[in-house]
């Protein structure tokens, strides 16, 4: 019999009790236990990035993190950042220029993109690239992808310049 | 968390106690290989021991006599991004800059990578290139174990059971050029073949081949002709030393003989990207 | 008014789907739950070619949670499936065909247990010996893959025998004559990969089942009606017995248009009396799904002096995998297309398609196309050359023009391939030369291709009801699979009633209540669901006017639609009526609710008799065309033989952009879809089982492979048949790719690279071997 364990986490701000087995990963956590599917499974093997989720502010592959290793932290999927002002400028800039098209791995990117403007609020085009490299896109080939996190960018100095 | 199958440890000596007394018990840092591996069905340990909640292991130290001492929890980005690993040292940034990409290199650990020891990894032979020194411990007993012996085979090292990497040893970063070159068919994949070399600025040089072989690619004899001359002829030489000493296999990446190709061209780059930089 | 304006016909509103894909709200496959519903898990064949003995499903059986054990036992041998040749079972039954295969099936309480149920059932097998390649596959003495294949319902005359599962051949004109026509013969062998799709979002399904058996499927597809079809007809359950439905869908490329495991999640379902969720893994999608046909291709192509085409000769060789699927309508496309869009009096264009113990391959984006098109412009470069003609010029000299015949005898009527080859000439300054000078480090020329596709085959339907407040609901049953299928066809529909566009809901593909549409495929949703969206808004509009007419007492032709919802009398704006007050009327005093219906089935001939011999194809009835020319610019680094596409120019005749958002979107994912093929792509068996069915060894285009810069041009000919003017575009961007890159590549090194993908292995020994071999002066 499958040895569950409780584990205590914050998952979009909400504290968050849950059973779970020592081979269950957050991924499984936030999609089966919460219903937040929100992060996709694309490989279960860490390289597509369409599970991305923050934890403790930092963007990683919810596929291959344990469940009961967050115990303690704060899990932050697309559901609980569309109050973020940066995301939103994400979020309203993949929609105008047509950053996606089936969406499957938009999460992923969205939050990729998001620590990206934390940490560098103006990067270049290379600067994107290299930071989103890690999230994969089948439909879009990228172009318009790397068009909208620039122009979130540009958004949102612009509106922090005076 | 009583009866967890998963143990939390503080305390390095807590760590090497649960594993010493649990022999079934895999330690796990960054998860991001281990994981990977249980969601595809390849291992199912029953316990494991969690290594991210130890500060001994975390943090990049600079040591009193200048040495660099990275603690084996600490994060590929967080290497990729230290200003510290100057100089000749800066290959081992370099390389942890070419890693996966950003989320899976803010998981993995520098510990963790060694210790999985797989050949197409990125470390193994940056670590090489400037002759670090790994620090092992187990219950009883803490080592140091020069990174060119601590790989032994495809998958294997100098660890014995008990053991886990506590940290790496980087010497004194000297004035030069650390760089990676890393041919991989797309952006985060495992390298074909890379090159990791460092130039101190009195011409030293130390050079490991990555992804040809079991492990990295290294040779007393191929340092000491390019530390002494850096023509062509003497590049060649190294760089036939360096594949007569390899073991490439054939895979979906490309095959042996194509990798055995790479080494002295790519050897040749290195050096004249490395001289290129110096300006 | 503001938004029709800015979101009709030609405009770019975003997708009507984006604030629920931002928001991660998007619900697939894998997002939907049913209460007490079960977990499906697959066991597969560890053998690529075995007889299955017997069943050992007691141990599972007795676990704890598991709910029901499905196997070929389980379906009946005469219930097969398949769009061609109907010679596919849900579940293995009697043998396995490839290392993979779906063999047994388990439903239980949590995913873990169905997994764990899995591994407790043994299956005995006779292993027999097996075909891995067409060549082996073909040669006398093989093994037979289908022993009763002479049984199999097949939808065309399809010559199967033995292994020879199909076979197809184009005449015309007089091949001999031709030879004796040229002045030079070309001749060239050229090998092809099978790629994978990578849809981001794995395959898989949700099946439940009512009180009185009738079963809904949920599935990942891109037609709920081949979903339909197919399932039934491998249950052997009558249609109305099923009713499929589809979530949003993570991108299909064409592996999500025939079955997958819908049948079997369906089987789980009516075995278990439970809704069952069954996903795949990633690794599964690879081993089960489908992939792009690795071709063995022969080209022979003869010429005047003066660089006028005058013969060619296609032979190809199709790895079709264990089961026919989609395999003889992409055999039968490819030869339709492999004379490419030139004037080519005499062709002969002929080609086999093998069964053998591989995954079966089947629809991916560009149908055969990529293959004989980096085949056939290749060699194009390759005349150019040896006639020492720019290759522009060349093609420019030879291409099909309005009034021209495709291969078979079509009319084409609709053609912008000159237009598209002029602007990627000046946009990427073709002739300020095309191979850069070397610098020791990398070498980079720009190398060109073109291609053809086609927009328009079989059936489809619309329905437009005018709700009671005079807002519209669009019925198509078409399968928005990522690709902005829903937001078009509403632009399409707003546009023909002049209303805004978000007066436009569309109905999800439901078999149950959306007209029949064949699918998402074949670059067809625009140019056939469009053309009924049109038709059926005509009727609505026709209605609307019939209770104007009687409201203000005048003719029908006095009358006109006007922006936002209102008719009115023609030219007396302000006498109007609004679609709601008729609505209303409709609904509750006269005449009954306004909907409006059109069906059609695209009915133009591929081949005239009277032009062409043709034996074997699959399609008669397919056209539109549509074109594209690519030019790449390509760096090759002469340390590695890594070829990087740093500059691409992409223009395709697409009649008339209806999103250029949109489009250009395509555009560009075609691209990248195709820079993968040319380059890394490729799906490699290591004997009889796939080596890299990980996302860890099978590598698609990240970022960084992506050009730094990609110039979409959209050309508009306004085709006279398409709904405003519109063809096509989903497939037509990837066609050219990979012999654009690769005619860059050997134009860089002076080398004639025939086999796909341009590994960095393959592109270095080529720059080895041409550097070794002194130039003819």
């Amino acid at each position: 019999m499958t040895v569950r364990t409780l584990t205590t986490l914050q998952i979009n701000g909400v504290q968050t009790d849950a059973r779970v087995a020592l081979s269950d990963t957050l991924l499984t956590l936030v999609r089966d236990h919460c219903y937040l599917t929100g992060a996709k499974r694309g490989c279960n093997q860490g390289v597509c990035g369409a599970c991305t989720v923050l934890t403790d502010g930092v963007p990683v592959r919810a596929c291959i993190t344990l469940a009961l290793d967050c115990d303690d932290k704060q899990v932050s999927t697309i559901e609980g950042l569309g109050e973020e002002p940066t995301m939103q400028a994400l979020q309203h800039a993949f929609i105008n220029c047509g950053a996606f098209q089936c969406g499957f791995c938009t999460s992923g990117m969205l939050i990729a993109a998001l620590a990206l403007l934390r940490n560098n609020p103006r990067p270049s085009a290379d600067d994107v690239r290299y930071a989103l490299s890690g999230n994969l896109c089948r439909c879009t080939g990228y172009k318009k992808i790397v068009e909208a996190v620039l122009s979130a960018s540009e958004a949102i100095s612009d509106r922090n310049t005076p | 968390m009583a009866g967890s199958p998963l143990f939390r440890p503080r305390l390095l000596a807590e760590a090497l106690e649960l594993l010493a007394e649990t022999p079934d018990a895999r330690p796990i840092s960054g998860g991001a290989t281990l994981v990977a591996m249980i969601n595809a069905g390849l291992v199912a340990p029953p316990a494991l021991v969690s290594l991210t909640r130890i500060e001994e292991l975390r943090g990049v130290n600079i040591l009193e006599n200048g040495d660099i001492f990275i603690g084996a929890a600490v994060k590929h980005n967080a290497i990729a991004t230290d200003g510290r690993l100057t100089g000749t040292a800066g290959v081992v940034s370099h390389a942890a800059s070419q890693i996966a990409g950003t989320a899976v290199r803010n998981m993995g650990t520098i510990g963790g990578a060694l210790s999985h020891a797989d050949p197409g990894q990125d470390f193994p032979p940056a670590l090489c290139a400037v002759d670090a020194v790994v620090e092992v411990a187990s219950k009883d007993r803490r080592r140091k174990v020069p990174v060119r012996e601590f790989f032994i085979d495809w998958f294997t090292t100098a660890l014995e059971p008990g053991e886990i990497v506590v940290g790496v040893k980087i010497p004194k970063p000297v004035p030069g050029v650390g760089l990676y070159l890393k041919h991989a068919r797309v952006s985060g994949d495992f390298a074909i073949a890379s090159v990791a070399l460092s130039v101190a600025a009195d011409g030293q040089v130390r050079v490991a081949i990555g992804g040809c072989g079991p492990k990295p690619i290294t040779s007393g004899d191929a340092d000491a002709i390019l530390s002494s001359e850096k023509s062509r002829v003497a590049i060649g030489r190294a760089g036939d030393i360096l594949t007569a000493l390899s073991n490439p296999l054939d895979d979906v990446r490309g095959s042996a003989a194509y990798r055995r190709l790479l080494i002295p061209r790519m050897l040749q780059r290195a050096i004249e990207d490395a001289a290129a930089s110096k300006h | 008014m503001k938004e029709y304006i800015d979101f009709g016909v030609g405009k770019s509103p975003p997708q009507i789907e984006a604030q629920e894909k931002v928001c991660g709200s998007a619900q697939y496959i894998a997002d939907l739950y049913r209460p007490n519903m079960l977990f499906g898990a697959i066991l597969q064949s560890p053998y690529a070619h075995a007889r299955i003995i017997a069943y050992e499903v007691s141990k599972a059986r007795a676990m704890t949670g598991v709910r029901a054990i499905v196997t070929g036992d389980d379906v009946q041998e005469h219930w097969r499936m398949g769009a061609f040749i109907k010679d596919e079972h849900a579940i293995a039954k009697g043998k396995v065909r490839y290392v993979g295969e779906p063999v047994a099936a388990v439903a239980a309480d949590t995913e873990s247990i169905a997994r764990a149920a899995i591994s407790a059932i043994e299956v005995t097998y006779e292993e027999l010996p097996a075909a891995l390649t067409p060549q082996e596959a073909l040669a006398s003495g093989a093994a037979i893959i289908h022993e009763n294949s002479a049984d199999f319902v097949k939808v065309f005359e399809t010559g199967t025998a033995g292994n020879l599962c199909s076979r197809t051949s184009f005449q015309e004109g007089n091949i001999e004559q031709g030879w004796r026509d040229s002045d030079l013969i070309f001749e060239g062998s050229y090998q092809t990969q099978p790629q994978a799709h990578v849809s981001l979002e794995p395959c898989g399904a949700l099946a439940e089942i009512d009180a009185s058996g009738r079963i809904t499927l949920w599935s990942a597809n891109q037609s709920v009606f081949r979903v339909q079809a197919n399932v039934c007809e491998s249950l052997g359950l009558p249609m109305s017995r099923l009713r499929c439905l589809t979530p949003r869908i993570g991108a299909g490329f064409g592996n999500k248009m025939e079955a997958h495991i819908q049948p079997i999640a369906a089987l789980l379902a009516a075995k278990s009396r439970k809704a069952v969720k069954l996903i795949l893994s990633r690794e599964q999608d690879f081993e089960m799904v489908r992939a792009r046909h690795p071709f063995e291709i022969r080209f022979k192509t003869g010429v005047k002096r003066d660089g006028t085409l005058v013969a060619r000769e296609v032979e190809l060789l199709a790895d079709g995998g264990a089961f026919a699927d989609d395999s003889p309508g992409v055999l039968g496309y490819a030869l339709l297309m492999s004379c490419g869009p030139y004037k080519i009096p005499h062709a002969y264009c002929h080609g086999r398609l093998a069964y053998t113990n591989k995954m079966r391959f089947g629809a991916f984006r560009g149908f055969g196309v990529p293959q004989v098109a980096f085949a056939g412009e290749t060699q194009i470069d390759e005349i150019a050359d040896a006639l020492k003609l720019d290759p522009i010029d060349f093609r420019c000299k030879n291409i099909k023009k309005d009034g021209d015949h495709w291969l078979g005898g079509q009319l084409i009527d609709s053609n912008g391939l000159a237009e598209c080859l002029q602007k990627v000439r000046l946009s990427s300054g073709w002739d300020n030369g095309r191979v850069s000078p070397r610098d020791g480090v990398k070498r980079r020329a720009l190398g060109v291709a073109c291609s053809a596709h086609i927009s328009g085959l079989l059936a489809t339907g619309a329905i437009v009801r005018l709700l009671e407040d005079g807002t519209v609901l669009l019925n198509t049953g078409s399968v928005d699979i990522g690709q902005g299928s829903n937001t078009v066809l509403s632009q399409i529909c707003a546009e023909a009633l002049k209303i805004p566009l978000e007066r436009v809901s569309v109905a999800s593909p439901d078999t149950d209540g959306s007209p029949y549409n064949w699918g998402t495929t074949a670059s067809r949703v625009t140019y056939m669901t469009g053309t009924s969206v049109i038709r059926a808004a005509g009727e609505v509009e026709r209605k609307i006017k019939e209770h104007a007419a009687e409201i203000f007492e005048c003719g029908i032709e006095d009358l006109e639609i006007i922006p936002g919802g209102l008719v009115a009398l023609k030219g007396v704006a302000q006498k109007n009526i609004s679609f709601a007050a008729i609505s209303g009327r409709a609904h509750w005093a006269v005449g009954g609710p306004i909907i409006g219906t059109h069906t059609w089935v695209f009915e133009q001939k591929t081949v005239d008799p009277k032009r062409a011999v043709v034996v074997g194809l699959p399609f008669p009835q397919i056209g539109g065309f549509v074109f594209n020319a690519t030019i790449v610019d390509a760096e090759i680094d002469e340390t590695t033989g890594k070829c990087r596409v740093e500059r691409a120019w992409s223009a395709c005749d697409v009649g008339r952009a209806i999103n250029p958002t949109m489009v250009e979107g395509q555009i560009e994912g075609g691209f990248v879809q195709g820079l993968g093929y040319a380059l890394f792509e490729e799906m490699v068996w290591n004997g009889a089982a796939i080596a890299n069915p990980t996302l860890m060894d099978y590598k698609i285009p990240t970022f960084v492979e992506a050009p730094r810069e990609m110039h979409s041009i959209i050309v508009e000919t306004n085709d006279p048949r398409g709904p405003y003017g519109a063809k096509s575009v989903g497939e037509m961007g990837m066609n050219s790719v990979a012999a654009a890159i690769t005619n860059a590549v050997n134009a860089a090194l002076n080398a004639r690279l025939r086999c796909l993908p341009l590994t960095s292995e393959r592109v270095l020994l080529a720059m080895l071997e041409s550097d070794r071999t002194p130039t003819t002066p």
